[in-house]
């Protein structure tokens, strides 16, 4: 955008260049305090070394001073080692759970946005409403429908069945606990992306012959690309970090995550706060070439808008 | 950020003053220059004094005292009281509201309590020096670091009669702070085994002479846990293996225990909690499950309000008769930060929770119990303080002498990084 700018600059211009910077300090400013030195700490943990009495980590702020053994460590352990099995575990947890969202959510906010009618306000709040009990309660209200013997399991009794125990260690309560904790997230986004799409392009599909179908695969799923890509990666950055989730639904190491790994070298075994912080810091790394990815999309998404 | 003894820390020199140089390099480093900054940097300071720290870590066959330093001393006899309010920093649900109003009332004082989760982050706020606690409640096990971590002021009996008057000899003088230099202790726990007897067969446990086996017995598998504590899940899978004293055991058998725990991923199912025995337990969620005392004593009103708290039972392992293994037995303390700003209110408020009358009150609540010469053990189960039939959690002074019983203490910190290593391989899932 600002090519146009550069080729005629007039003293206008000129006096407003500073404007638009101007307006953006307090928002780097912002970032800077709570987004770059945070990120500094983090990594002068991850290189620093432990105190010799609390057995805690003690920051290293100076890189002349910088001790990588503790990557090292973690890189080593992610490649066959076991923090690679959670890793992988972490990422099949996400990827089942976003793909659960977005197999039930799209259909909810496609039926909200087109054709809930005069009710969409109500059918909106409907599926928002119980988000605003904090993710905590939701999770520990699951408990108590999966207790043995509670309402969960006497439905299972009414049809006879013997029903599993939910609460030790399964993968699937755990994965089912993410996309119900995570699922709103994405509808909302793909409201909005399927809110948007106008109707005289789908009107156009079916003039043209098309079938409902194909007009769905061919005009309405393009058009709300941009919807689900959002969607996705607001719900999967947070759940690659979930650690409270399996906490309070299992509670087994068959079903640790990434998060459960950084928060047990971090809160538990401090003498390891090191390696949690390399962690922290590799797995960051790791979801932002997940958002990298999102913004080259939606970038290029927006280039073939404009042209 | 810790201060390390050597570098003679006292309260005025923290605020160390940097040149305008030092500082003109750091934040150079970092690109920009944030107020907060210098406090961070100050950890910088320490990197040079970092070898061959000694810690004080006391076994009852060994008690030592803890260090005293010249610029950390204790306050002098006969000063006057502070402005409140007193702050109080404790673990959740640790005082009976009824006793904190009580000193409330005793102290002419307000009483403040702020919370934290675990040890770790209690030691992290509090060497901060960023918040400034009156009364903090450490265990036993982590006297000797505090001490040398200078988080503790020295105390001055002359404030707290009721130590010597109501409390145990044998913990008015213990053995990991001998003369109670820096703490008083607060309450006793022993850690073994409770279950449901409608899910368990209490033979499985009493009638075994190696009663941690259990936790091994896949007739349980899926309704059993244990705590997720590295030092309480690996002492206990040490003691299993046959070991008497945990913090004695050679990497080899550190790590057969790790692998013991391993084995109980796949073979039980096994969970990891910190209220699987409390809250679990009476709802049904869990059979059996490593326990505190005090967590059991409490755990009866944990019970949904159609749930029969009788058939909660606890065992410690180290008093079954004809038991081949060890269980672990210790207590909390406590004691007076280095910054407290109200140090007389707060002697007087250990004082105060170290009365006979404040001490029971406290237990009925807390579920943990004091350690008071007038409280009769045997008393609190005919005065049903405690039920019958969980008449194993109540604990006795000679507990702590039986040949049995492991007085958990502090581990030293290179055993403390092994376990911690071996525990990450248990938490990994094998």
């Amino acid at each position: 955008m600002p090519t146009n700018l550069q080729a005629g600059e007039s003293d206008a211009v000129g006096q407003r260049r500073w404007v638009w910077p101007g307006l953006a300090l307090p928002g780097v400013v912002w970032l800077l305090l709570l987004f770059v030195v945070p990120f500094y700490a983090i990594f002068a943990v991850a290189m620093g070394r432990t105190d010799p009495i609390f057995n805690r980590p003690v920051p290293e702020w100076n890189p002349v001073y910088w001790d990588v053994s503790s990557f090292s460590r973690v890189i080593g352990d992610l490649f066959g080692g076991q923090l690679g099995t959670i890793a992988v575990r972490t990422v099949i947890y996400v990827a089942v759970a976003s793909f659960l969202c977005l197999l039930l959510g799209y259909p909810v906010a496609y039926f909200v946005s087109r054709r809930s009618g005069r009710w969409r306000g109500l059918w909106l709040l409907a599926i928002l409403t119980p988000f605003w009990i904090n993710y905590l309660m939701r999770m520990m209200a699951w408990i108590n429908l999966l207790s043995p013997g509670a309402q969960v399991d006497r439905a299972f009794f009414l049809f006879g069945l013997d029903p599993p125990s939910w609460l030790a260690g399964q993968h699937y309560v755990v994965i089912l606990g993410l996309v119900y904790g995570y699922i709103p997230f994405l509808i909302l986004p793909l409201f909005g992306a399927l809110d948007r799409i106008d109707e005289r392009t789908l009107e156009a599909a079916q003039d043209l012959g098309a079938s409902p179908a194909r007009t769905f695969w061919r005009v309405t799923l393009p058009l709300s690309k941009q919807g689900i890509l959002a969607g996705l990666v607001i719900i999967m950055l947070p759940m690659f970090g979930d650690y409270y989730t399996p906490n309070l639904l299992s509670g087994s190491p068959r079903n640790v995550m990434m998060g459960n790994t950084i928060d047990q070298f971090i809160n538990q075994t401090t003498s390891q706060g090191g390696t949690g912080a390399a962690l922290t810091i590799v797995l960051m790394l790791f979801v932002a070439v997940l958002m990298a990815y999102y913004l080259v999309t939606i970038g290029r998404a927006a280039k073939e808008a404009r042209e | 950020m810790v201060y390390h003894p050597r570098e003679n820390w006292s309260p005025a020199r923290r605020k160390r003053v940097y040149t305008r140089r030092d500082f003109l390099q750091r934040a150079a480093l970092l690109g920009i220059a944030v107020p907060a900054l210098p406090s961070l940097l100050a950890a910088c300071a320490e990197r040079d004094a970092e070898e061959g720290v000694e810690l004080a870590i006391g076994t009852p066959a060994n008690p030592v005292q803890q260090p005293l330093f010249e610029d950390n001393p204790a306050i002098e006899s006969g000063l006057s009281d502070e402005e409140g309010p007193l702050q109080l920093y404790n673990w959740a649900d640790y005082i009976n509201q009824d006793v904190v109003i009580a000193a409330q009332d005793a102290l002419g004082v307000e009483i403040e309590i702020t919370t934290f989760f675990n040890e770790e982050e209690a030691i992290q706020k509090i060497s901060s020096g960023e918040v400034q606690f009156d009364v903090w409640f450490p265990t036993s096990q982590v006297v000797p670091k505090s001490v040398s971590g200078r988080l503790l002021q020295p105390l001055n009996l002359d404030y707290i009669p009721n130590l010597e008057q109501y409390v145990w000899p044998s913990l008015a003088n213990p053995y990991y702070d001998q003369g109670s230099r820096y703490t008083v202790p607060y309450v006793l726990y022993s850690t073994g085994i409770a279950w449901r007897v409608d899910q368990v067969d209490s033979a499985d446990i009493e009638g075994h002479a190696n009663a941690w086996d259990v936790f091994w017995n896949d007739k349980y598998a899926g309704i059993a846990g244990l705590y997720d504590s590295y030092t309480d899940a690996i002492a206990m899978a040490l003691f299993r293996n046959g070991l008497g004293d945990p913090s004695q055991a050679s990497e080899a058998e550190v790590a057969a225990a790790a692998d013991s725990l391993i084995e109980l991923t796949e073979l039980m199912n096994v969970r990891y909690t910190i209220d699987g025995a409390y809250v679990q337990i009476p709802e049904g969620r869990m059979g059996l499950h490593q326990a505190w005392s005090g967590d059991i004593i409490n755990s009866q009103y944990y019970f949904p309000e159609d749930g029969d708290p009788s058939v909660m039972r606890y065992a410690w392992p180290a008093r079954i008769e004809g038991t081949s293994v060890n269980a672990a037995i210790s207590s909390d303390t406590m004691a007076i930060p280095v910054g407290a700003q109200r140090p007389v209110l707060a002697h007087k408020f250990l004082n105060f929770m170290l009365d006979e009358e404040s001490a029971l009150l406290n237990f009925e609540w807390v579920g943990y119990q004091p350690p008071q010469k007038g409280i009769d053990t045997d008393l609190l189960i005919q005065d049903e303080w405690v039920p019958e039939y969980l008449a194993a959690a109540v604990v006795r002074e000679e507990d702590f002498e039986l040949d049995t019983a492991w007085v958990q203490g502090q581990l030293d910190i290179a055993t403390e990084t092994l376990w911690s290593d071996q525990w990450n391989r248990v938490k990994a899932g094998g």
